[in-house]
C-alpha cells in the first residue's frame, strides 16, 4: 500500500442543494434560502473561520469564532432537518473542528499555511517530505554528529554495565546543545511568522522566500524532535526497571 | 412522534430520565427507586426477569442470571478471558469472536442482554407517562450514555442494543460529559471542570472548558475495565482465600459472598469497621476501613495516570481546574474521594446524586436534540486515535485522540503494481505505534480501481467520526471520479442479523492480522502457568504433598508437561504454545485442586474455575 500526498484543493463557488442558488465559497448559509450549505471542496481554514491568513493570531478570537460557528453548524441542531442539511451540518462541523485544531497550534498553523500557499508538505510522516527529512539538515550537521557519537558511547558503556547515574549525567549534557538549538529554532519560527504577517502586500517573491524559510525550519524542527526522542529513549533504558504496570 | 428519554445504561444499575418543563428528572418506580439493576435472568419456564427481580435471582439461579454485561459490550472473548473465572454464568465465544453469554441452552450477545435492560427502562418510562395522563406515552427514541473511553466497537454495540430494544438512538453521549451538563444547569457559566467518573465497571476522566453555554471537552482518558466490580472481586477473593478449599465454589456460593462483601463495602463508606458475614458458609470476619483501603489502594491508584494524561493532553496543570465533579457509585468510597482531592488540590463536588447525574445529563441532551434549543451545546472528543495500517504494520494516525467530534480525516492512496484494481485497508483505533498493538476496527478491500500503471490512481479514503463517536469510511478514485462507499458500520438499513454478522466478521478479520499479538498473549498465559507450576514444585513440602495426595507418577507427568511447554516457548509456534499450555493446565489440574484443598489458594487460583 502506497500513500500519496493530499493535493491542494480546487476552490469554486457553491451551489445550494436546497434552492439551487449559487453562493461564494466562504459562505456557510445560502444567501437565498438561508439553509446550511454543503461544504464542497473547501481548503482554507483561515477563510472558513473568517480570519486573515496570518500566523500570529488572537487565541481568544479564534476560540470565539469556533464557538459561534459550532452553535450554527452542530448536528445537534439539525435533527429534524432534511437529510441534505443534516449531511451539510456534519460536514461543516467536522471541517470547523479540523480547522480549529489546526489553527490553534502555531506549528500546525504554519503547516496549513504552507499547504494552501502551494508548498510541499513539511510533515515528517509525509512520504513526500521523507527524503528531505531523512537527510540531516545542513544546519544541524555538527550537532547531529556530536550527539550520535555521544549516544553510541553511552550505549556501549551501558551495555558494559557502566554506572547509570554517571551515564544519565552524560546524557543530560549531550542533550543540552540540542535543547539550545530548539529554543533558537522556536525564536526563528516566531520571527519568520511575524515577518509573514507584515508581508501582506509584499511582492510574491518576498513572500515565497519567507515561506521557504518557514518550511526549512519545520523540517529541521522535525529532525530536532527526532533527536530529542532518541535521547529520551536512551534515558528510559537508563532508568531503573520500574515494576511493570498491570 | 413518541417521547424521548435519556438513559444511563450502567454496569451495575441503569436509569431513565426525561426533561419536564425544563427540569430533568429521573423516572422512579412506585417505591421511589430510580435504579434498575442491570441484571437479566432467564426463568426456568423461559421468561425473562430484569432489574430487582433478576438481582434476587442472582442468589437463587446464578447460572441463569447475567450481571455487569456492559463489561463485555463490543469485546471479544480474548479481551475478557481473565475476568470470567469468578462469573457464575457462562461466557464463551470463538477465539477472536464476540463474547457470547450462555443461559440455559441459549446463547446471547451482550447487546441482546443490554436490550432487555433497555426495554425494561422503556416500559418504566411509558408507564410513567401513561400515569401522568399523557395521550402520547410511547417512548421510541433515546439518548444513551457510554463511558467516554469506549471505543468504536463498544459504542456501536450500545447503539445496536438500543435498536434491539426498539429505540432509535438519537445520540450516544459520554457519561462524564452528560454529568457536566446536569451540573452545568445551575452552576457558574465558565471555567475548567474535571469530571472523575468511577462506576461499577469503568473509569473515565474528562476535562471540560465551559464558556457561553458551550461545554467543550478538552481531553478525556480512562480505563474501560476498572470500577466497583473490581473492588468487589478483590473482596470476594479475600473471602475465598480465607475460606480455603475454594477450588470448586458453586455459583450460588460466589453470589452469596459477593452480596456480603458489597454490603460490607457500603458499610465502610461511613463506618470505620464492619463485618463480612456469609451465614451459609459459616464465615465471618471484621474488616476495618484501613484494611479495606490497603486492599483496594492499588486499584484506585490506577486512576491517577489517566487523570494526569488527560490534564497533559488538555495542556493544563491540576491547579488550573476550577471544579472537580464526582460521578459514579464508586466515588462514594472515602479513599477515592481523598485521592481525587489530592489530585486536584480541592474538595470535589458531589451535590448531585452520583448514581443519577449521568441519566439527568442524558435527558438534558435529549431535550436539546428534540427542542433545537441552542443555549447549551456539548462538544465532545474522540477518546482514541484512529488510523490505518501502512507498510511494515505501522499505524498512520488519521484522527488524533481528543479531537473534537464530529471529526474527519482523509488519506490518499495509490497502487503499487501495474493494473492493480483493489487495495486493502485496515482501520485501527488506539495510541500505539504498531497495528498489532491497536484495536482492529475493520478491514476492507477497496475494489473497482480502474486498471492503470502503478502509482497513477489517486484513491482518497475519507474517515468520518460522527457526534456519537462512531466511524464511517468512504473512498473514491479521484482521476476517474469512481466513488466507492464503504460504510464500516452503517447506521441504518440493516437487520439485526446483519449487524451481528458484521460484528463477527470484523472480529474474524482482525484475527488474521494479529498473529503476532496472539503469540505474545499465548506466551504470557504460558508463562503464568509455568511460574505457578514451578512455584508449587519448588515448595519445601512438595514431596510430602506428592506422597500424600498425588497419584504415583503424577509429579513426573507434570514435570514432563512443564518441560515440553518450556521448550515450545522458544519457538514462534503459537498453536504449540497454546496446546502445551492446555496440556500443562490439564496435567496440573488435580495438583491445583489438591493445593487449593490444602487451603493454599495461590497463583493457580482461577485456573480450575476457568477450566470447569
Amino acid at each position: 500500500m502506497t500513500r500519496d500526498p493530499i493535493p491542494a484543493q480546487a476552490v469554486s463557488t457553491l451551489e445550494c442543494r436546497s434552492c439551487g442558488a449559487g453562493a461564494p465559497v466562504d459562505e456557510h448559509f445560502c444567501p437565498q434560502c438561508s439553509r446550511i450549505l454543503a461544504l464542497g471542496r473547501h481548503g482554507d481554514y483561515f477563510s472558513f473561520l473568517g480570519l486573515p491568513r496570518r500566523l500570529v493570531i488572537d487565541q481568544a478570537q479564534l476560540e470565539r469564532r469556533f464557538r459561534d460557528l459550532s452553535r450554527q453548524f452542530h448536528p445537534d441542531y439539525f435533527y429534524n432537518a432534511a437529510p441534505a442539511e443534516r449531511l451539510a451540518s456534519l460536514e461543516r462541523s467536522s471541517y470547523l473542528n479540523d480547522a480549529y485544531r489546526a489553527l490553534r497550534n502555531p506549528i500546525t498553523r504554519i503547516e496549513h499555511l504552507l499547504a494552501i500557499e502551494g508548498l510541499p508538505s513539511a510533515k515528517s510522516e509525509d512520504p513526500s517530505a521523507g527524503s528531505a527529512a531523512a537527510k540531516v539538515p545542513p544546519g544541524l550537521l555538527e550537532e547531529v554528529f556530536e550527539l550520535n557519537e555521544q549516544l553510541d558511547e553511552i550505549r556501549e558503556s551501558r551495555e558494559a554495565g557502566g554506572d547509570p547515574a554517571v551515564l544519565r549525567e552524560r546524557l543530560e549534557s549531550a542533550r543540552k546543545p540540542i535543547d539550545l538549538k530548539r529554543e533558537e529554532h522556536e525564536r526563528e519560527v516566531e520571527a519568520l511568522s511575524a515577518q509573514w504577517d507584515r508581508q501582506a502586500t509584499a511582492a510574491a517573491a518576498e513572500k515565497r522566500a519567507t515561506l521557504d524559510a518557514l518550511r526549512e525550519r519545520l523540517l529541521e524542527r522535525n529532525y530536532i524532535n527526532n533527536l530529542l526522542a532518541s535521547i529520551d529513549r536512551e534515558a528510559q533504558s537508563l532508568e531503573p526497571k520500574a515494576e511493570s504496570r498491570g | 412522534m413518541g417521547k424521548v428519554v435519556g438513559i444511563d445504561l450502567g454496569t451495575t444499575n441503569s436509569l431513565v430520565a426525561y426533561v419536564r418543563d425544563g427540569v430533568p428528572q429521573v423516572i422512579r418506580d412506585a417505591s421511589g427507586d430510580g435504579l434498575v439493576p442491570s441484571v437479566v435472568s432467564l426463568g426456568e419456564d423461559g421468561t425473562f426477569f430484569v432489574g430487582r427481580e433478576a438481582q434476587r435471582r442472582l442468589l437463587t439461579a446464578p447460572s441463569r442470571s447475567v450481571y455487569s454485561v456492559k463489561r463485555f459490550m463490543g469485546r471479544g472473548i480474548d479481551d475478557v478471558r481473565d475476568e470470567v473465572a469468578l462469573l457464575p454464568f457462562k461466557v464463551a465465544g470463538e477465539a477472536g469472536g464476540v463474547v457470547r453469554i450462555g443461559l440455559d441452552d441459549r446463547e446471547f450477545t451482550p447487546p441482546e442482554i443490554s436490550a432487555f435492560v433497555l426495554r425494561e427502562l422503556r416500559q418504566r418510562a411509558e408507564e410513567h407517562f401513561r400515569e401522568q395522563g399523557e395521550f402520547d406515552f410511547e417512548v421510541d427514541r433515546a439518548v444513551i450514555t457510554v463511558p467516554a473511553y469506549f471505543n468504536d466497537a463498544q459504542r456501536t454495540a450500545t447503539r445496536d442494543a438500543g435498536r434491539l430494544a426498539g429505540l432509535e438512538v438519537l445520540r450516544i453521549v459520554n457519561e462524564p460529559t452528560a454529568a457536566s451538563l446536569a451540573y452545568g444547569l445551575d452552576r457558574r457559566d465558565r471555567g475548567i471542570i474535571a469530571v472523575y467518573d468511577l462506576g461499577g465497571g469503568t473509569f473515565d476522566i474528562s476535562i471540560l472548558k465551559v464558556e457561553d453555554g458551550v461545554f467543550q471537552v478538552l481531553a478525556t482518558n480512562g480505563d474501560t475495565h476498572l470500577g466497583g466490580d473490581d473492588i468487589d472481586r478483590l473482596l470476594v477473593e479475600l473471602v475465598l482465600r480465607e475460606l480455603g478449599g475454594g477450588s470448586s465454589r458453586s455459583g450460588e456460593d460466589i453470589q452469596t459472598i459477593r452480596k456480603a462483601v458489597i454490603a460490607a463495602k457500603h458499610d465502610l463508606t461511613d463506618g470505620e469497621e464492619t463485618e463480612i458475614r456469609v451465614e451459609s458458609l459459616d464465615y465471618g470476619r471484621r474488616i476495618t476501613r484501613g484494611e479495606f483501603e490497603q486492599l483496594i489502594r492499588p486499584l484506585v491508584e490506577r486512576t491517577i495516570q489517566p487523570v494526569r494524561q488527560a490534564l497533559a493532553d488538555a495542556g493544563l496543570e491540576p491547579s488550573e481546574v476550577d471544579e472537580a465533579v464526582l460521578v459514579g457509585g464508586s466515588t462514594r468510597v472515602p479513599l477515592v474521594r481523598r485521592i481525587v482531592s489530592e489530585l486536584f488540590g480541592r474538595t470535589p463536588h458531589s451535590e448531585l446524586n452520583p448514581d443519577e447525574v449521568v441519566a439527568l445529563g442524558a435527558a438534558v441532551q435529549a431535550d436539546i436534540l428534540i427542542s433545537g434549543r441552542r443555549e447549551m451545546l456539548l462538544l465532545d472528543v474522540t477518546p482514541l486515535s484512529l488510523g490505518i495500517e501502512t507498510m511494515g504494520g505501522v499505524v498512520s494516525k488519521i484522527i488524533l485522540r481528543n479531537s473534537t467530534i464530529p471529526a474527519s480525516g482523509r488519506e490518499m492512496f495509490t497502487t503499487g503494481v501495474d493494473n492493480q484494481t483493489a487495495v486493502d485497508i485496515h482501520v485501527l483505533q488506539g495510541e500505539r505505534e504498531l497495528a498489532s498493538d491497536c484495536r482492529s476496527l475493520a478491514r476492507f478491500k477497496l475494489r473497482g480501481i480502474p486498471p492503470m500503471p502503478a502509482g497513477l490512481p489517486r484513491i482518497e479514503v475519507r474517515f468520518q467520526i460522527d457526534a456519537n463517536g462512531i466511524l464511517s469510511v468512504a473512498a473514491s478514485e479521484l482521476r476517474t471520479d469512481i466513488a466507492q462507499t464503504i460504510e464500516v458500520k452503517p447506521s441504518y438499513g440493516l437487520t439485526d442479523q446483519e449487524v451481528e454478522r458484521m460484528l463477527i466478521e470484523s472480529f474474524e478479520h482482525a484475527q488474521a492480522d494479529i498473529d503476532a499479538r496472539l503469540l505474545i498473549e499465548a506466551r504470557n498465559e504460558a508463562e503464568t502457568v509455568i511460574n505457578a507450576t514451578e512455584k508449587t514444585l519448588r515448595r519445601p513440602d512438595f514431596s510430602e504433598i506428592a506422597s500424600v495426595d498425588l497419584q504415583p507418577g503424577e509429579p513426573e507427568k507434570v514435570q514432563s508437561a512443564l518441560d515440553a511447554l518450556k521448550l515450545a516457548m522458544g519457538s514462534a509456534d503459537r498453536d504449540a504454545v497454546r496446546d502445551l499450555t492446555h496440556a500443562l493446565n490439564h496435567a496440573t489440574q488435580h495438583l491445583a485442586e489438591v493445593m487449593m484443598n490444602r487451603g493454599v489458594r495461590e497463583a493457580l487460583a482461577g485456573k480450575n474455575v476457568k477450566d470447569v
